[in-house]
């Protein structure tokens, strides 16, 4: 039997960090449509409101679960010779991996 | 009319070529293989597959003026000109308009295309309601033609690994046939990274089904019934096929 | 040896992308691809503005000074039509999923009200930033 976590599960992941990056997406339109932000002050104000901090990290892991269905679906169709592809999925996640801790290190920087 | 053929002789071409031939229509040339029977008459050389001519059997699907299509269906003087006629896209050329299908079926029958079901056989049939036998309507009509695996993207980048268009929506032919005791299994099959994730929703199946069938619907709802998302889904649609132009 | 003794593993394959029609749900699905690829590039832009715009009065003033560079701003617009054709192809798709608009004649309406809605919404970007 196949089962496993590439094929169904994977696409459920890719589904659900979809509809959240979507409604925090419009979110922070929205919130920028109404009340711009002019100075740094405001910028800072506008990130320590009460749980913008876990909705951002939320945000960030959503982002990249998502980019890394997506990014290794364009390897799995298109990547010649097919016996590279299990290296450069290494090398997709290894990227992925690092731009996780850099969202970790901006957000421990950001006010609580 | 003018008709562009592709064509290609393994014995004496390096690769596909583009015959030209200018054809007066007659009254009895009503489709695309009429005249091409004709030009055959006058050009014996030239090789294609056919068979039925009325669009049952599949023998005779050829990319027309980049739309796959059977030949026997197609208008001829709805052809846009010059009509160009290619292979099946993405399948290996064995002679000018025959393509190689080894790939198509083996992808086929790796979703195990029969009932399976360890009951000892009834007196008579094995019963199935009339709501049960819906389901399988827009999916059991599939005349394995490959029009559908051949104008999908996802099967030319992979057709050893993903299953395809036609190999799916036979499969779910089977996996929503009542009778059948294999559901979990066959599910279990398609679920890896390729079998039938690689399917994006394009949609250029169901688009060129010469038969109007829809194997992205099929597809779909194979995938919900995977997250047990079954629902009260009906025969499948199938749509007027867009004429070939 | 003849060139008779092709084997099928050299047989020619016909997949000249030029030449094969591409339907509009076609589109829609190459311009999800490349907006997403699109988009994924942008992401360590973005955390790099957010890092700079944390980083006291003056990493903020370079972060909107960045974006208001005339290359930016094209990227930026770029961007804004990758967003909006990801997004409204993504709602498609995950509608479809559901088994709502899957049938072609909707399925092609609906291809055609994303294309046209992203490059319009790229144009009022355009219209916005630049």
């Amino acid at each position: 039997m196949k089962r496993g976590p590439t094929g169904l599960p994977a696409w459920l992941v890719q589904r659900a960090s979809a509809v959240y990056l979507l409604l925090f997406l419009v979110f922070v339109l929205a919130s920028f449509a109404l009340a711009p932000v002019h100075s740094q002050a405001e910028w800072l104000q506008w990130l320590a409101r009460p749980g913008m901090r876990l909705a951002l990290a939320v945000f960030f892991a959503a982002l990249l679960a998502h980019m890394w269905v997506g990014l290794r679906d364009v390897l799995l169709d298109y990547a010649q010779p097919v016996r590279i592809r299990p290296y450069l999925l290494i090398g997709l996640a290894a990227g992925l991996c690092g731009l996780a801790v850099w969202a970790g290190f901006i957000l421990l920087r950001m006010p609580a | 009319m003018r008709f562009s053929i592709s064509r290609y002789d393994p014995d004496r071409d390096d690769g596909p070529w583009l015959q030209h031939y200018d054809i007066d229509l007659q009254d009895s040339d009503r489709m695309l293989l009429d005249v091409l029977l004709r030009i055959k008459e006058q050009d014996p050389t030239l090789s294609m597959r056919k068979s039925c001519r009325e669009g049952v059997c599949g023998s005779d699907a050829m990319n027309i003026n980049g739309r796959n299509g059977l030949a026997c269906i197609t208008r001829v003087r709805d052809l846009k000109e010059p009509v160009v006629l290619r292979p099946l896209p993405g399948f290996p050329i064995v002679r000018d308009l025959i393509v190689d299908m080894t790939q198509f079926f083996k992808q086929y029958h790796s979703i195990r295309p029969y009932l399976i079901n360890d009951e000892p056989p009834p007196e008579r049939e094995r019963l199935q309601s009339p709501a049960e036998r819906e389901r399988l309507n827009g999916a059991y009509e599939c005349i394995l033609c490959a029009c559908c695996s051949s104008q999908c993207p996802s099967f030319w980048w992979n057709p050893d690994k993903f299953v395809g268009p036609a190999g799916l929506i036979q499969a779910y032919r089977f996996i929503f046939d009542s009778r059948d005791q294999a559901t979990e299994e066959r599910l279990d099959d398609l679920n890896d990274a390729y079998r039938l994730f690689r399917c994006r929703t394009i949609m250029n199946c169901s688009e060129v089904c010469p038969k109007g069938l829809e194997p992205s619907h099929a597809i779909e709802r194979v995938r919900l019934k995977m997250i047990k998302k079954d629902g009260d889904s009906g025969a499948l649609p199938v749509h007027p096929p867009r004429p070939v132009t | 040896m003849s060139k008779a003794a092709r084997t099928p593993r050299s047989r020619p394959v016909f997949l000249n992308l030029a030449q094969i029609a591409l339907p509009v749900g076609a589109l829609t699905s190459i311009g999800h691809r490349l907006s997403g690829v699109l988009l994924a590039t942008g992401v360590p832009a973005l955390l790099y503005l957010l890092q700079r715009s944390l980083g006291g009065e003056a990493g903020f003033v370079e972060a909107t000074a960045l974006l208001s560079q005339p290359l930016v701003k094209i990227f930026l617009v770029a961007l804004a039509w990758a967003l909006a054709h990801h997004m409204l192809a993504g709602i498609r798709h995950m509608l479809t999923d559901m088994d709502v608009g899957s049938a072609l004649g909707n399925a092609r309406r609906s291809a055609w009200g994303v294309n046209l809605a992203a490059l319009a919404i790229a144009v009022l970007a355009a219209g916005a930033v630049l």
